[in-house]
């Protein structure tokens, strides 16, 4: 190992650590009575990832490589990629879990027609990509 | 394969993309995205719990429009980077816990105990903050206080981990891409399939940072004017009464009736002196006209024209000098929206108004009236609305 490497784990480190403490202690500082609630949606993110997203993600990787013919392979992989994570980031506007009656400015977007629109768009284009590689393949 | 149902192991995974270099490239992106948060939002939080040593900047006026518009965006292209980081080191969440317990067993224990740390921490400040964008609390604590401590945790935790990293990260960005002998990984079986990829590792970038991209552009609307309509996702079109979209509304704050009251009255204070103002008194007064944007925490912000009467012409009314600070109370009676402090350096600011009108007309009651609070360069949440007291502070 270099010095410089040796130097940066020391600083990134001694930085790392402070911060986690301060953290630590504005997470004590903020009250028993929210521990709890906290904690539910500290781990229940990992869980849901873990346990449950990232799993499903390897199955239909494993499904994708053994059913999918050559040519559409890669645009499915790109396409789930791209389409997959703009679907988790779209979550809280597809179901306007937020929106109130009484402020009709907020949440005021068609998202729904716009996240069908775009994925029957990006289901075009996979096959069209896919129709483009075969004749190239061929 | 067999036919024997088994948790899977770290050498199951077999696919060349799961590979230090695609891990390294998409975390240093992943790891300036968290910071860019990082840094806006420790910003944000002083400017709505300013500590003692800090004095919050009165301009350019767009300031906050500007970093917590950049920190929405950060941890909105943060959800691609940390998902395609996560699936390329899935497998390493199967790698066999050490046993019997050893120093080097009991340092990789703790290395997996601080990733455990990052990875929850992470995930959390994504989903809160995306939720928190639009106005989704389906939790038992507060979002400020909550997001604010985790805040740190994650930061931390991301430096802790570059430091125990550094020296496989400064290896796989230095090797190129795409080169086809593979990285060696110890621990990773020789004998397993190497599976023929659906793409190449530059590929899998590409895809990613196009992701993180779209991710970006598909929110930047309720920010970027002129990205409004091409944002499907933005959180708001920027339409709303006289061309201002609005956070709180009146129902919300219970304000309906009071605020339309014609008994109301400007009370300022400034110890035993004080004054009683009517509307048609405030409008009596010398009007002054100012383009500012409101811009909340939630990231979203829109331009207007303000006209109102200036804060230290108020100030003076009760004998106060110009840049006394001001506590503001609304007929809002929620604590974290019902009152907030004005600091000396914006009561003496000339764009500091007590606004009556926005865009040349009335104030709609969506937006405050009687009057509210419009301060450059400051969270929208301090802009209190439907003002009915101004008390200077000894």
């Amino acid at each position: 190992m270099t010095r410089g490497v040796q130097l940066g784990r020391v600083m990134f480190s001694v930085l790392g650590v402070g911060a986690l403490a301060y953290g630590a202690w504005l997470t004590w500082e903020i009250g028993s009575s929210q521990w709890l609630a906290l904690g539910k949606w500290l781990a229940g993110g990992v869980i849901a990832h873990d346990l449950m997203f990232a799993p499903i993600v390897v199955v239909l990787g494993v499904i994708g490589s053994r059913l999918l013919p050559s040519f559409a392979r890669a645009p499915v992989a790109v396409v789930v990629v791209v389409w997959g994570t703009l679907t988790v980031v779209a979550i809280p506007f597809l179901g306007r879990f937020g929106a109130t009656a009484s402020n009709p400015t907020l949440l005021d977007r068609p998202y729904r027609l716009s996240w069908f629109i775009g994925t029957a768009v990006v289901a075009a284009a996979v096959v069209v990509a896919s129709f483009l590689r075969r004749r190239r393949e061929q | 394969m067999s036919a024997r149902l088994r948790p899977p192991r770290e050498a199951d995974f077999s696919s060349p993309l799961r590979d230090d270099r695609v891990t390294a490239r998409v975390g240093l992106w992943l790891g300036i995205a968290f910071l860019v948060a990082f840094l806006t939002g420790v910003f944000s939080h002083y400017g709505q719990d300013t500590p003692g040593w800090f004095t919050y900047p009165t301009g350019p006026v767009s300031l906050y429009r500007i970093t917590q518009g950049i920190h929405v965006l950060a941890g909105t292209a943060a959800v691609p980077l940390l998902l395609v980081k996560l699936w390329s080191v899935y497998p390493k969440l199967f790698a066999r816990l050490p046993w019997p317990p050893s120093r080097a067993g009991l340092v990789n224990g703790l290395e997996r105990a601080s990733v455990a740390v990052l990875v929850s921490s992470a995930i959390f400040q994504l989903v809160t903050g995306l939720q928190n964008m639009t106005h989704w609390y389906p939790w038992g604590f507060s979002f400020r206080s909550g997001h604010y401590a985790v805040a740190w945790v994650a930061i931390g935790s991301i430096l802790v981990h570059v430091a125990v990293k550094l020296p496989i990260i400064r290896d796989a960005l230095a090797l190129p891409i795409d080169a086809a002998t593979p990285m060696p990984v110890a621990e990773r079986d020789i004998n397993a399939r190497v599976a023929d990829p659906a793409l190449s590792r530059r590929a899998l970038l590409r895809t990613t940072w196009a992701a993180a991209g779209l991710a970006v552009l598909a929110t930047a609307g309720q920010s970027v004017s002129w990205l409004r309509d091409v944002s499907i996702f933005g959180v708001r079109s920027g339409d709303g009464p006289q061309g201002v979209p609005v956070n709180r509304s009146s129902v919300e704050a219970g304000v309906t009736k009071t605020a339309l009251d014609p008994g109301w009255r400007l009370t300022l204070v400034n110890g035993s002196v004080k004054r009683q103002l009517t509307r048609a008194e405030l409008e009596a007064m010398p009007q002054h006209t100012r383009s500012l944007p409101i811009a909340c925490v939630e990231g979203w912000s829109a331009g207007a024209t303000w006209t109102g009467v200036l804060m230290a012409d108020l100030a003076a009314l009760v004998d106060a000098p110009g840049d006394s600070e001001l506590f503001i109370s609304s007929l809002d009676l929620n604590g974290t929206f019902g009152t907030s402090t004005l600091p000396p350096q914006f009561t003496a600011n000339s764009n500091t108004l007590l606004a009556l009108k926005v865009n040349g007309e009335t104030l709609d009651i969506e937006h405050g009236y009687p009057c509210r609070v419009i301060a450059p360069a400051r969270p929208g949440v301090l802009q209190t609305k439907w003002v009915t007291s101004l008390e200077v502070v000894a």
